[in-house]
């Protein structure tokens, strides 16, 4: 039985194939690392269970029903906004992310599914895992014990503060990360408390990209010594080093930042402006003088650039409240995307704040053939971002949707395994092996 | 960073021809040179990366050696000076494409074209090259040539319309942000192509586009793009305090940040001293919590309780009782942190101008060996002056002499 990750057959092999690699990784951050991973040829086996459901990654909680949908407020997020008979499978939260990767279910707590913890990273080039310290210990998640089980085992573990310090056992999420680091002290309305400035996921992101980065230099390093080595990345000192010219501010001269908004410290005006219909809004950015100029002619105010409040860059600073109401009198009966294509085409910075409808839409999107069509068993047919960046020379596409829980046991167990049927059928019945959760689960 | 410890680090070996400018692009290159990558920075000769020109500068006095954001994006890099668009130059830096194993550059896609040394001019002097173009659209598609701001580029591409407050204005995330992580991409995205190239011999072209980095991040973007297939559903700014429990709550000293999970609702109740919804049936279960009311009256006792303590005494508390959260720190709070403090992140790095100043520390640490003597990452290597290098590598890897570097750079071509 082939890998249920099919790969075509003839084509130029893929960076990673030919890596196994545990992913014990939960909510964003980590399962990113993974995609990525995944997209480039990695095989990877997500490693969950039907006893324990790890909220915020198939969904909020396991059995989220029709009512919950709608009363959340939060709409989209299932096919056609019923989560279904396993909601876990239909969730948009976990099957963006969960493209060509396997599952298989194992209950860690039990001895014998230590046992297939052994077994597995005997078998595995790697494991990444983002999770809090304390539940990888309950599991027997560790460098010490499984260096020892496979020397050549490269490790990348992703908490959130590290795996030492005094705010080692905290408990986050990639927001809360961002707020300990200071990024919310730099991002918000001017005038504004924190409290306005809503909600920046960056972190997760960040912590994905640094965490493959992770990966392929502890593959690297394997190849070059032989010899396997734990990663580890706190996702909050990841997150700061994006903050670099902030830190370097306040230790070289002692400042600290207030709120901007959407303006720059150079360039003027830079501003998110309204336009019509609801909610929408166009982003620019006019740094030259040459783009200020042209700025003025597309928006019909050949007035501007001889006014003297406007004429040189820290005018317009001084008087930037003034500039985005005219900005803004000729954005606000704008359609962003038209608008965003005439100041493009006459050399102005320019982006519609896109939504989900202007990305599918677009003919930069539509031209690159950036998104890829998956069909998911319980999801049904439906259009994905493509792969995160292309190789010339290596072809790229996504292969299989997000795995359903327990979709690959019968791959994993029998034939990387080497499960005997009767191994299997007690896996079974001792509640391992499955594709729905616990009745306890709520 | 010694050549004794550089040894010991994963990428050491790999030399990196760095053609990159601004931020996304350096960034890259400074995170593989953070674990071992010998990185070439190539500069115009004058007036070097534009960077160098852009604050916040020490003690706030502009000049080319005197820019902290320089400073933090090229650690560990040498530069050198070359014209490339004098034919020398351009000759030079083909040599030393032939000495490489990665070039990165992060011009428009037009540029390199024009000169000629794009990945076809490169690959034909060495087929094994990886080499990582980084560019607002992409090498291709009706957008190849726009402009693009972090601003513009995170609006048409990344999360902004999620992100701020519902009635105002969508908001972008601080400073660079959006460029550091195209950069963190984009160096994933190398190393995983040297990877192949290593063991092929063949080098590939890796095409990485602002836009689609973050169309394709996971910061909510490819949840709610999902999202929007599967029901048309078109996302916005949440509410404030649309989820129970959750929100950034202002307390004695400051303001505190919870995201409260299902799970933990009785563990938040109880910590804010409301342990008497627990068992109540119009709070026990997710359905009946569901009720937007709940929200409300959920949020006016836990703000008496937050306002009544400070971010540490907030901290200890969700520590103890297992909830998500964290303080809204300011830079100071964080570079001055006790737990960042005792995991020794920060390092302290030495330079002409500023003397030993303080930077933010590694993404990510090698630590299954932890002693002290065989941690591979030593501090790093301050940023290189402008053109500092540009004598050693030439001699050393293109045998020039003195005197002939000497006659070029009279010549303006390095």
């Amino acid at each position: 039985m082939p890998s249920p990750v099919a790969r075509d057959k003839g084509r130029k092999r893929l960076p990673l194939e030919g890596i196994r690699i545990l992913d014990f990784t939960v909510v964003w951050a980590g399962p990113y690392a993974t995609q990525l991973l995944a997209e480039w040829g990695a095989e990877i086996i997500r490693v969950e269970s039907t006893k324990f459901f790890p909220s915020t990654t198939r969904g909020m909680i396991a059995r989220t029903t029709k009512q919950m949908v709608e009363a959340s407020g939060l709409g989209g997020g299932f096919p056609d906004r019923d989560p279904g008979a396993r909601p876990w499978n239909r969730g948009a939260l976990f099957n963006a992310h969960g493209r060509n990767k396997l599952s298989m279910t194992v209950d860690l707590t039990q001895p014998d599914g230590q046992e297939v913890l052994e077994e597995l990273v005997r078998i595995s080039d790697g494991l990444i895992e983002n999770n809090a310290v304390a539940t990888m210990d309950r599991v027997g998640v560790s460098w010490e014990r499984l260096s020892k089980v496979n020397p050549g085992l490269v490790m990348v573990r992703m908490p959130a503060f590290g795996l030492s310090g005094p705010y080692k056992s905290y408990r986050t999420f990639g927001s809360h990360m961002e707020s300990v680091v200071g990024h919310y002290s730099v991002f918000g309305y001017p005038g504004e408390d924190p409290s306005s400035s809503g909600t920046s996921l960056a972190a997760d992101p960040a912590a994905g990209v640094g965490g493959a980065l992770a990966f392929a230099a502890g593959l690297r390093q394997r190849r070059r010594t032989g010899k396997g080595l734990q990663i580890e990345l706190s996702t909050a000192e990841n997150f700061s080093t994006h903050l670099g010219e902030y830190v370097m501010d306040y230790t070289m001269n002692g400042r600290l930042h207030e709120y901007v908004g959407d303006r720059d410290s150079v360039a003027a005006p830079q501003g998110v402006y309204r336009c019509a219909g609801d909610d929408r809004w166009i982003a620019v950015t006019v740094g030259t003088e040459e783009e200020w100029s042209s700025f003025c002619e597309v928006m019909g105010r050949p007035d501007l650039p001889g006014d003297q409040r406007f004429a040189t860059v820290e005018d317009r600073h001084a008087n930037h409240d003034l500039l985005d109401e005219a900005i803004t009198a000729w954005t606000r009966d704008r359609d962003p995307v038209e608008t965003m294509n005439v100041l493009q085409a006459a050399g102005v910075r320019a982006g519609a704040v896109m939504n989900e409808q202007d990305a599918f839409a677009d003919p930069q999107l539509a031209d690159r053939a950036y998104w890829e069509e998956l069909s998911h068993p319980e999801a049904g047919m439906h259009l994905h971002p493509g792969v995160v960046w292309r190789a010339e020379r290596t072809p790229n596409r996504l292969e299989r949707a997000a795995p359903r829980l327990g979709e690959d046991n019968e791959y994993v167990y029998r034939e990387l395994l080497g499960f005997s049927d009767n191994r299997y059928a007690r896996f079974e019945e001792l509640g391992h092996i499955g594709m729905d959760y616990d009745e306890s689960i709520p | 960073m010694s050549e004794m410890t550089s040894s010991l680090l994963p990428l050491s070996g790999v030399r990196v021809l760095d053609l990159t400018w601004h931020a996304a692009g350096p960034f890259a290159t400074r995170l593989l040179a953070d674990y071992g990558a010998e990185v070439i920075k190539v500069e115009r000769p004058g007036t070097g990366d534009p960077i160098r020109q852009m604050a916040p500068f020490y003690k706030d006095e502009p000049g080319l050696e005197r820019s902290g954001l320089f400073m933090s994006l090229n650690t560990n890099k040498k530069s050198i000076t070359l014209n490339l668009k004098s034919e020398q130059g351009r000759e030079m830096a083909l040599g030393l494409v032939e000495k490489v194993d990665v070039v990165v550059e992060n011009f428009a896609p037009r540029v390199l074209r024009g000169l000629r040394l794009d990945y076809g001019a490169l690959s034909a002097r060495n087929p094994g090259v990886v080499m990582t173009s980084i560019s607002n659209f992409g090498q291709s598609g009706p957008y190849r040539d726009w402009g693009g701001s972090d601003l513009t580029l995170y609006a048409m591409g990344g999360p902004m319309l999620n992100t701020g407050h519902v009635d105002r204005e969508p908001l972008k995330v601080a400073g660079r942000i959006p460029s550091y992580h195209v950069g963190a991409t984009a160096a994933s995205a190398t190393a995983i192509a040297l990877l192949a190239a290593e063991e092929s011999g063949e080098g590939d072209h890796i095409d990485l586009s602002f836009f689609e980095t973050w169309m394709g991040a996971i910061d909510r973007r490819t949840t709610n793009l999902l999202g929007y297939q599967y029901s048309g559903h078109i996302s916005t700014r949440p509410a404030v305090g649309q989820m129970l429990g959750s929100g950034i709550w202002p307390c004695m000293d400051g303001f505190f940040f919870t995201t409260l999970v299902a799970p933990r609702f009785p563990a938040m109740a109880r910590m804010i001293g409301a342990e008497h919804l627990v068992d109540n049936p119009n709070w026990s279960t997710p359905a009946a919590r569901a009720n937007p009311d709940r929200v409300d009256e959920f949020a006016a006792l836990a703000i008496g309780w937050f306002i009544e303590r400070t971010r540490s005494e907030i901290r200890d508390e969700v520590d103890k009782f297992g909830i998500y959260g964290g303080p809204i720190n300011s830079i100071e709070d964080f570079v001055t942190n006790e737990h960042f403090l005792a995991r020794q992140f920060f390092q302290e790095i030495d330079h002409p101008t500023t003397g030993p100043i303080t930077y933010p520390g590694y993404s990510f640490r090698i630590t299954s060996e932890v002693s002290e003597k065989t941690q591979p990452e030593g501090p790093r290597r301050r940023a290189p002056l402008l053109g500092e290098h540009t004598d050693e590598v030439l001699e050393n890897l293109l045998d020039m002499d003195v005197d002939e570097v000497a006659k070029l750079r009279k010549e303006g071509a390095v």
